[in-house]
């Protein structure tokens, strides 16, 4: 699982045409490419660099923009002040909005492994569920939120947990669980059934091979679902628009959009406050990224 | 793809396991009835009935707003925004994607380093990547109408979100930009697992750069492009919060997309009969552009399989 | 080998420590789902806190209120602030969907008829004409008429008595030498002269609402059909397919490519900030506009401008439309009805309206003829002052029916394609009336 393997990546060059002898370098190796296309990778890679990076640059500049700058027509401002982000912070419970996006994604991301793990270890070992199962269970993903909002809003509210931690992160949870099942699918059905029957022998049931046996090895596929089903969470907006309605509960994008439809203009207030949600998961991203593209990759695309 | 064989039956025989196994998966059904299939009941019967949000079920009206659903221009149309923003959406990141997957190289240390920056469009919630879009699109003050007129190439500023048809494609620049790292990661691992020697006999055959792409690695990795495809128009389907934030389904009814119709027919009108009949619409919408990716998607698969 | 040696001895331990957690998630899911359950959603006993549901402008109210309400009586009082264009759904939603999260309501004039219908609002008829306090005849009529009246019956009390005025930049139509518009044909060709003289220095005749949100779209609409239409606007169901109508309608179309660029895109939160900045030579808003503009902090513009009632059309004088305007009513699932009645009594009674309006920042605007009328009020904005004193006389009301948010929705829906360019505007009042006659 490890990012890049040497015939991968030598591999990769060999894509665009480069002779196979640079399949024999390892990393850093020359390549015999023909010019035009190495240069034109740069191009393209440099390109995709730009545009993916320029909106996030961009609204780190707002954050730190004066109100008058950003009305304006300049597009260098003609200073910078941190007044956004105190006033971030001072005009909006912004720090709130941050913790419960935080607890309710992580929470959720918990409920959601609990759920699909036993389910995805009985759908590959003990075939529960018979063939179309996965079908099923993903079609309940396809279908957009918009459907569920209002049996969902009359269920949460029968069962008293309108407007709360608890309620928000359940619901959250069991929406990202058809998720978490289709890409754990894969990592489950790699590990080889003798090491199931190894467990076996030793006299272990299904619950034990389960969790001493496949689980530790389905881990590193654990730990990339849990972080994509964090960030689904996290970056959800139409149900917790619907469930929460006091800061006490409120994530964070459903705060920003809260920020507009006042008297003023709060741009920098909203990129400040963007920004500051955007930071906990673009560090979580770079740490776990190996992890994360690894997994990510490894699982689902076969 | 390794398939899973039932784990050896022990003295108490497989149905023991089997109980076993739907206790394992019974909370992951106990989900999918809560999230998908309640949902999909109440919306059917809602729709059949004349129902306001705070008054559901106060008489039947029959098929009469699930044809309308079907047939009014104006319900017609939010489902054709749907399908002009998704598909293009969808098949531009993909065609991009291996673009860039192609021209990727982990290798360099700028390659890793572009990797990593690309996983942060897809870390950004929709919200915040609408507010961004929306900042840089502004009539005054936008980023892009600033640079435009600071060199001198604009006299008026330029309506990116106030205007047709700028407004559809600038929410599928925004959906590209969020997506398309998607893309690129699944694709870059699916080229990476791909055999060699079937490059190093291309290569020995003096095949060039065009053919050894058209030849040989498409075909390869078409499977992946086309399960990229299916996932990706399937979340461009659900598209809400970027029309949400940027244009309110505006300007007029440009980009009132079917998600965001329901949204307002639901919760502005309130009229929650109308909006079961016009989702149901709308999964039929999904379904049917969404199936046939599927299918031609198992068939490479199985076609895959066999070589 | 290495698997068989982990799972003989880690058997046991694993057994129990599973065990353990799923016991300590079970007790914790069952103390949160009690704690949650019981804490939120309505308190049936305990600390008396009384919970309001405030409209974004009038944030600034709200607080005051809160802290005003809390000094006098000691209850605490919750306010929770939703953006104008989502309050409405937030009210309805939160009556019809039983979530009764709100004691008081602050709600648009426009829903009462809605709201009352579904049963969101107490019907405060009773309580309303035995208190004296609360001195039903000195709210101005017209606006007391449309705010809270269903069937013959009272449901809330007037809060925030909006209506529009035509604001102007003095410079710059000084500049231009421009007078301050009396009819709408001046408007237009004001708005045309201003901006193509200064529209290369980012400088526009006016700024137009044109948000499809109802108060801004709605408004701009509105302020036309209101001064067009020579007889009363039935607010019950407004006459669309009268010349009137047509006239406003194509008003807005002519006006709208000289004003600030994509009106489309522009609500009162950027029309505001632009006209503060000095940008714009006229702009249709609220009475409290005066007051930002003096307020050095957020305006460029103090002591630079004026307001005076809104043109007229061929046929038509001007008049206050009643855009906007926000009453308060109690949500029938309060717990604690006299206090929540008590909470809308102070709030809209004469002490508060006129320490609100006196406010900067508080966006409420006079409700009650004293307070129009005080010495206090003149002295803090004598040009609005003056300018409402003479239009409140003709006040125009939206549709208030049970119908109006579909309506309204309807209405600023085709306005929208109208003032994009798919709908000419007799297509979109036509459209309009036809959807108004299948509710």
């Amino acid at each position: 699982m490890s990012e890049s393997t040497m015939p991968a990546e030598s591999f990769g060059r060999t894509v665009i045409g480069r002779a196979p002898r640079a399949a024999a370098r390892r990393r850093g190796g020359v390549s015999f490419a023909p010019r035009w296309t190495r240069a034109l990778k740069s191009v393209v890679v440099v390109l995709a660099a730009v545009f993916f990076l320029l909106p996030i640059a961009y609204l780190a500049m707002v954050s730190f923009m004066r109100p008058d700058d950003i009305l304006s027509d300049r597009v260098v401002p003609s200073g910078l002040s941190w007044q956004n982000w105190s006033s971030a912070f001072d005009r909006f419970p912004v720090a709130d909005y941050l913790r419960n996006s935080l607890i309710v994604a992580a929470a959720a991301m918990v409920i959601a492994l609990l759920i699909a793990i036993p389910a995805n270890y009985a759908m590959a070992r003990l075939r529960a569920g018979g063939k179309n199962i996965m079908t099923v269970i993903v079609s309940a993903y396809v279908a957009p939120p918009i459907v569920a909002i209002v049996p969902l809003f009359i269920l949460v509210r029968k069962v008293g947990l309108m407007d709360s931690l608890v309620g928000l992160s359940l619901v959250e949870g069991l929406m990202v669980v058809p998720v978490a099942i289709w890409l754990l699918d894969d990592f489950f059905r790699n590990v080889p059934e003798e090491i199931d029957e190894a467990a076996q022998i030793d006299g272990c049931g299904p619950i034990a091979t389960l969790v001493r046996v496949v689980l530790p090895l389905v881990a590193p596929g654990v730990v990339a679902v849990g972080i994509v089903s964090f960030i689904l969470v996290y970056n959800d907006f139409l149900i917790p628009l619907m469930l929460s309605y006091s800061e006490s509960t409120q994530t964070l994008p459903v705060g920003i959009s809260l920020m507009q439809g006042g008297r003023e203009v709060m741009y920098g207030q909203m990129a400040a406050a963007s920004f500051t949600g955007m930071i906990p998961v673009y560090l979580l991203a770079l740490f776990m990224q190996r992890w994360l593209i690894g997994g990510l990759t490894q699982g689902s695309v076969k | 793809m390794t398939t899973a064989a039932p784990v050896p039956a022990s003295a108490d025989g497989p149905r023991r396991h089997r109980l076993i196994g739907w206790a394992l998966i019974a909370p992951a059904l106990a989900a999918v009835a809560i999230i998908a299939a309640y949902p999909l009941v109440y919306t059917v019967l809602v729709s059949f009935s004349k129902s306001t949000l705070g008054r559901p079920f106060q008489s039947w009206v029959g098929w009469g707003q699930i044809v309308t659903a079907f047939t009014d221009g104006g319900q017609l149309a939010s489902i054709l925004r749907s399908l002009e923003f998704a598909v293009p959406a969808a098949v531009l990141s993909v065609v991009i994607g291996l673009v860039i997957a192609l021209s990727l190289d982990t290798a360099t240390r700028g390659g890793r380093v572009v990797r990593v920056i690309m996983l942060l469009p897809l870390m950004t919630p929709p919200v915040m990547a609408g507010v961004i879009w929306k900042l840089m699109f502004a009539p005054t003050g936008g980023l892009f109408n600033d640079v435009l007129a600071g060199a001198g190439l604009v006299t008026e500023p330029v309506l990116f979100l106030g205007a047709s048809p700028a407004a559809m494609i600038c929410l599928i620049v925004v959906d590209i930009w969020q997506w398309t790292p998607f893309c690129v990661l699944l694709i870059f691992a699916a080229l990476q697992s791909m055999p060699r020697e079937v490059y190093e006999a291309a290569q020995v055959d003096g095949a060039g750069v065009w053919r050894t792409f058209r030849s040989v690695t498409f075909p390869l990795v078409l499977p992946s492009l086309v399960t990229v495809l299916m996932l990706k128009v399937i979340v461009s389907f659900k598209v809400f919060d970027l029309v949400f934030v940027m244009t309110s389904g505006g300007p007029g009814l440009d980009t009132n997309v079917a998600s965001f119709n329901v949204y307002r027919t639901a919760l502005q009108q309130f009229d929650l009969g109308a909006a079961g009949a016009q989702t149901i619409a709308f999964i039929v919408l999904v379904t049917i552009v969404v199936l046939p990716i599927a299918t031609w998607r198992s068939r490479l698969l199985k076609a895959g399989s066999r070589a | 080998m290495k698997i068989q040696r982990r799972i003989s001895t880690g058997i046991t331990n694993s057994r129990a420590r599973r065990v353990a957690m799923a016991a300590a998630a079970t007790l914790l899911a069952a103390g949160t789902l009690a704690a949650c359950s019981g804490g939120s959603g309505s308190t049936t006993s305990g600390s008396k806190t009384l919970r309001v549901l405030i409209a974004a402008p009038q944030e600034g109210a709200g607080k005051a209120l809160q802290a005003d309400y809390e000094k006098s009586t000691g209850t605490k009082v919750k306010i929770t602030v939703v953006p104008y264009d989502q309050i409405q759904t937030k009210a309805i939603l939160d009556a019809q969907s039983g979530a009764n999260q709100y004691d008081v309501i602050q709600y648009w004039y426009t829903s009462v008829g809605a709201l009352a219908q579904a049963d969101a609002l107490d019907d405060l008829t009773g309580w309303v004409d035995k208190d004296k306090d609360i001195d039903k005849s000195d709210f101005i009529a017209p606006i007391y008429n449309a705010y809270t009246q269903y069937k013959g019956k009272t449901y809330g009390l007037p809060f925030d008595g909006d209506t529009h005025l035509l604001y102007y930049n003095k410079k710059i139509l000084a500049d231009n030498g421009v007078k301050p518009p009396t009819t709408w044909d001046e408007y237009l060709a004001d708005v045309k002269k201003i901006t193509d003289a200064n529209k290369s220095k980012g400088i526009y005749g006016a700024v137009m609402m044109g948000d499809k949100s109802a108060f801004n779209i709605g408004s701009t609409f509105f302020n036309r059909l209101a001064t067009f239409s020579s007889s009363p606007i039935d607010s019950q169901k407004p006459d669309l397919t009268s010349p009137a109508a047509l006239a406003a309608a194509k008003s807005m179309v002519d006006a709208a490519p000289y004003t600030a660029p994509s009106p489309s895109q522009i609500g009162f939160d950027q029309a505001l900030a632009l006209f503060l900045s000095g940008k714009i030579g006229m702009m249709e808003a609220w009475t409290d506009l005066g007051t930002f503009a003096q307020d050095p902090s957020q305006s460029k513009i103090a002591d630079n401008w004026g307001a005076v009632p809104l043109p007229a059309g061929a046929g038509g004088k001007t008049a206050a439309p009643l855009d906007a305007g926000w009453a308060l009513g109690v949500s029938p699932s309060a717990p604690d009805q006299d206090a929540a009645k008590d909470f809308v009594k102070f709030a809209t009674s004469k002490a508060e309206n006129l320490k609100l309006v006196t406010t900067t920042g508080s966006g409420v605007d006079p409700t009650r003829t004293s307070t129009l009328e005080s010495d206090k009020y003149k002295s803090f904005t004598p040009v609005v002052a003056a300018a409402l004193t003479q239009i409140l006389g003709n006040a125009q009301s939206w549709p208030t029916s049970p119908n109006a948010p579909k309506m309204i929705q309807s209405l600023n829906d085709n306005l929208a394609q109208m003032l994009q360019g798919s709908l000419t505007p007799q297509q979109a009042l036509d459209a309009t009336e036809k959807a108004w006659d299948a509710l």
